[in-house]
């Protein structure tokens, strides 16, 4: 099936919140998606899982007879598939290119670098030697193929084990993984491939692009490093001009990324050989229940209401009384009115107004403290034994709305302000308002001031 | 800044909500319909074994002695007569490919076309020329369906002044399935937006024109500031029509009037949430039973 176009509002959009170094998830510029590695229960099957793009890795060995120009050296076979789960738009004959292409990569990636022994593979010069066969299949398709499936190669490559061989003069003898542990495979370095997407000819740049953002890419740059900083290829698509300090810093930016992912691969086979060697369970299944997205789910609880109903009776009874709603509209001049009551404009005298906020948000948060008994955290300033009568008769007369939002903050504002759609967004002091909220906690607070204020 | 957040919950079955007295007879391809032969087979069974057997996963409908199956979730099967609104993907020699959630692209012949101001004349090179002129890679068009190839790929055009490139406005892409066939698809809601239901599936939501433009010939985009009100109306029957998606309701521009009138209490960016969709769609279905019966 075709794969469904981009629209051109979506395109604008990706390449505006680039211009705006921002990513639609959040990430940084330089960052990579979360890296998730997991093991099956065979040597040499893992999973990799770069964000939603997951390659599975497998493999296998076989004993065959040489190449007739490379007697003494074992043979490598690298496969990546795309299988048709991946995408909808990859059919079995359909996505040529990218195959060719990807495949490519990843053959000089892994087998030009010599990053695994060959001559280690050797048997018998001449008649036997191992062919390891890596076989790739691309489950999931969300941008980046090529990192993930590099990096699944070497994983797999890394865990698996091949039967133990012993050779006596003519005798060879394979022994099965009963007789004699298997043998890991002799690996020299570990290449890892980091994508760079272009964007703009050449303005922007991204590591790691997701599906998304491969569609509006102007090129793609591939880089292919171990940590000990040496490039084993390096391949520019997209026809883009590249200058060459972009390429050093990429190759640069490329160093520092292989290290945290070799660091990251080393402790994920650490962790499945201890798993192993304890005889604690491994494998795909192990996996997977933590991975379910109804791991955290909640059943609805019935919860018991019969006695909310006297609660609240006390509540109300020792609570103030609301004050009077004035519900008509007032017309200042043409242009500006006002509805409901709000405390009048107070711009003009700053100084007094301001220590006097001080002091009352002191009492506020003495009242808070005392009647929910809660650790908001927020720095007393003024516990004044005179700030409930001060409360009583500063009332705001501001109308509190029994459904609103209740609204949590992080932010270092000192003064919150919340729009209201249906009310005038007019700057009005909440010294007071908050105060008689908590004389009257049955009515659902509006207005916050301050940080961490927590909900009754 | 407050963030909504909620926990996993297991979905609650649609047929609680809904409480049909007729059971559906629903069928998954290779199912039996019946083993009766005096029925005619329609669109979605085949014959196999003496029996009646379905090929697509949906619900048997039945005529007098015709048997089809309705597909549920299908790709957009074109007839000739649909009005579509489909995606330029690709600019070719003589004809646009467009992108209208069927199997194959659609295609929209130059010759269908109508040029603008209407002229009638045989189109010549130099309008080949100029055809990236009248509708680029990624514009959105209304057409209508001339003629279906064999092999199921559709033939569009805009021979009359009411189809041609879509200007401002909301796409809404749902199952063709859910779109109800009517005597005509372009709405005017009263609400304050017009609306156009492709057979295909994809929903063109976007302000009334204030008067008619006559001479454009549907090419020239109007890319003049659309007003906060508009827009909202917009955004509000974009949310009514996805609710109604979700309980898999048809589309027609009664449904979603009701739904639009039943979702004014809340706010729109209230609509999106499950409890108020089920709501809101709830209402909608009692005043159209109401209006039915």
């Amino acid at each position: 099936m075709k794969e469904t176009p981009l629209s051109n509002c979506e395109r604008r959009f990706l390449l505006r919140a680039i211009e705006e170094k921002k990513r639609l998830d959040g990430r940084q510029t330089y960052d990579y998606r979360n890296i998730k590695i997991s093991f099956g229960t065979d040597y040499g099957c893992c999973i990799v899982e770069l964000g939603k793009t997951r390659v599975l890795g497998q493999v296998s060995c076989e004993l065959v007879s040489p190449k007739l120009n490379r007697a003494t050296e074992g043979i490598l076979f690298f496969n990546l598939e795309l299988s048709q789960m991946a995408a909808p738009a990859f059919e079995p004959g359909r996505q040529s290119d990218l195959l060719v292409k990807l495949n490519r990569l990843l053959e000089r990636c892994l087998r030009n670098s010599k990053c695994i022994d060959t001559e280690s593979l050797c048997v018998v010069a001449g008649e036997k030697v191992w062919q390891i066969r890596v076989d790739l299949h691309l489950l999931n398709h969300d941008g980046n193929i090529i990192d993930a499936a590099s990096i699944a190669a070497i994983v797999a490559l890394c865990h698996f084990r091949r039967p133990d061989v012993s050779v006596q003069g003519d005798e060879v003898t394979l022994y099965t993984p009963e007789e004699r542990d298997p043998v890991p495979l002799s690996i020299h370095h570990m290449p890892i491939c980091v994508s760079f997407a272009f964007f703009q000819q050449g303005t922007y740049l991204l590591v790691d692009p997701n599906e998304r953002e491969e569609r509006v890419m102007d090129g793609l740059l591939v880089i292919a490093m171990n940590k000990h900083r040496e490039i084993c290829t390096i391949q520019s698509s997209g026809g883009i001009m590249l200058l060459k300090d972009q390429v050093l810093r990429c190759s640069k930016i490329a160093g520092v990324k292989v290290l945290e992912i070799t660091e990251l691969i080393q402790k994920a086979l650490e962790n499945d050989q201890k798993v192993r060697k304890e005889g604690g369970k491994f494998g795909f299944a192990e996996s997977i229940a933590s991975q379910r997205i109804t791991a955290f789910k909640m059943e609805k609880a019935p919860i018991d209401t019969s006695d909310v109903e006297e609660k609240a009776e006390e509540i109300i009874a020792e609570a103030e009384p609301p004050s009077e709603v004035v519900s008509n509209p007032v017309l200042w001049t043409p242009g500006t009115a006002q509805i409901g009551e709000g405390i009048e404009n107070s711009w003009g005298d700053l100084e007094d107004s301001e220590k006097e906020e001080e002091d009352e948000d002191g009492t506020d948060e003495a009242i808070i403290l005392d009647s929910l008994k809660m650790d908001t955290g927020v720095e007393v300033s003024n516990i004044g034994s005179q700030g409930l009568s001060r409360a009583q008769v500063l009332t705001g007369t501001q109308a509190v709305r029994p459904y609103a939002p209740i609204v949590l903050s992080d932010s270092e504002e000192e003064e919150m302000i919340i729009l209201e759609p249906d009310k005038n967004p007019k700057k009005i002091r909440t010294q007071t308002i908050s105060a008689k909220q908590e004389k009257a906690p049955s009515k659902k607070p509006v207005k916050k001031r301050k940080k961490k204020r927590a909900a009754n | 800044m407050a963030v909504e957040m909620r926990l996993p919950v297991a979905r609650k079955p649609l047929s609680e909500s809904v409480g049909r007295d007729t059971k559906k007879h629903l069928v998954v391809p290779g199912d039996t319909i019946t083993t009766d032969t005096g029925f005619m087979r329609g669109h979605g069974t085949y014959m196999g074994e003496e029996k009646l057997i379905a090929s697509v996963a949906g619900s048997v409908e039945r005529v007098n002695k015709l048997i089809c199956v309705k597909a549920l979730k299908t790709r957009y099967n074109g007839e000739v007569g649909d009005i579509v609104v489909g995606r330029i993907t690709e600019v070719q020699q003589k004809r646009w490919k467009v992108e209208t959630n069927s199997r194959l692209d659609s295609v929209l012949l130059l010759s269908s076309m109508n040029l603008p101001g209407g002229e009638l004349r045989r189109r010549s090179a130099e309008d080949e020329l100029a055809m990236r002129g009248f509708l680029q890679e990624g514009d959105l068009i209304s057409a209508e369906v001339q003629a279906v190839f064999s092999d199921g790929a559709v033939s569009l055009h805009t021979r009359s002044l009411k189809y041609g490139k879509l200007g401002q406005g909301v796409l809404v892409q749902v199952s063709p399935s859910l779109v109800k066939r009517q005597k005509t698809h372009f709405h005017d809601l009263p609400c304050g937006a017009s609306v156009i239901l492709g057979n295909n599936g994809f929903i063109w939501i976007y302000p009334t024109p204030e008067h008619k433009e006559e001479d454009a010939g549907g090419f020239t985009a109007n890319l003049e500031p659309v007003s906060l009100a508009d827009r909202e109306v917009i955004s509000r029957l974009r949310n009514c029509i996805v609710s109604l998606v979700t309980q898999r309701m048809m589309l027609y521009d009664t449904s979603i009037l009701y739904c639009y009138e039943a979702s004014l209490p809340h706010q729109i960016k209230d609509l999106l949430k499950p409890e108020i969709m089920e709501e809101v769609v709830m209402e909608t279905r009692q005043r159209l039973l109401e209006q039915e019966g």
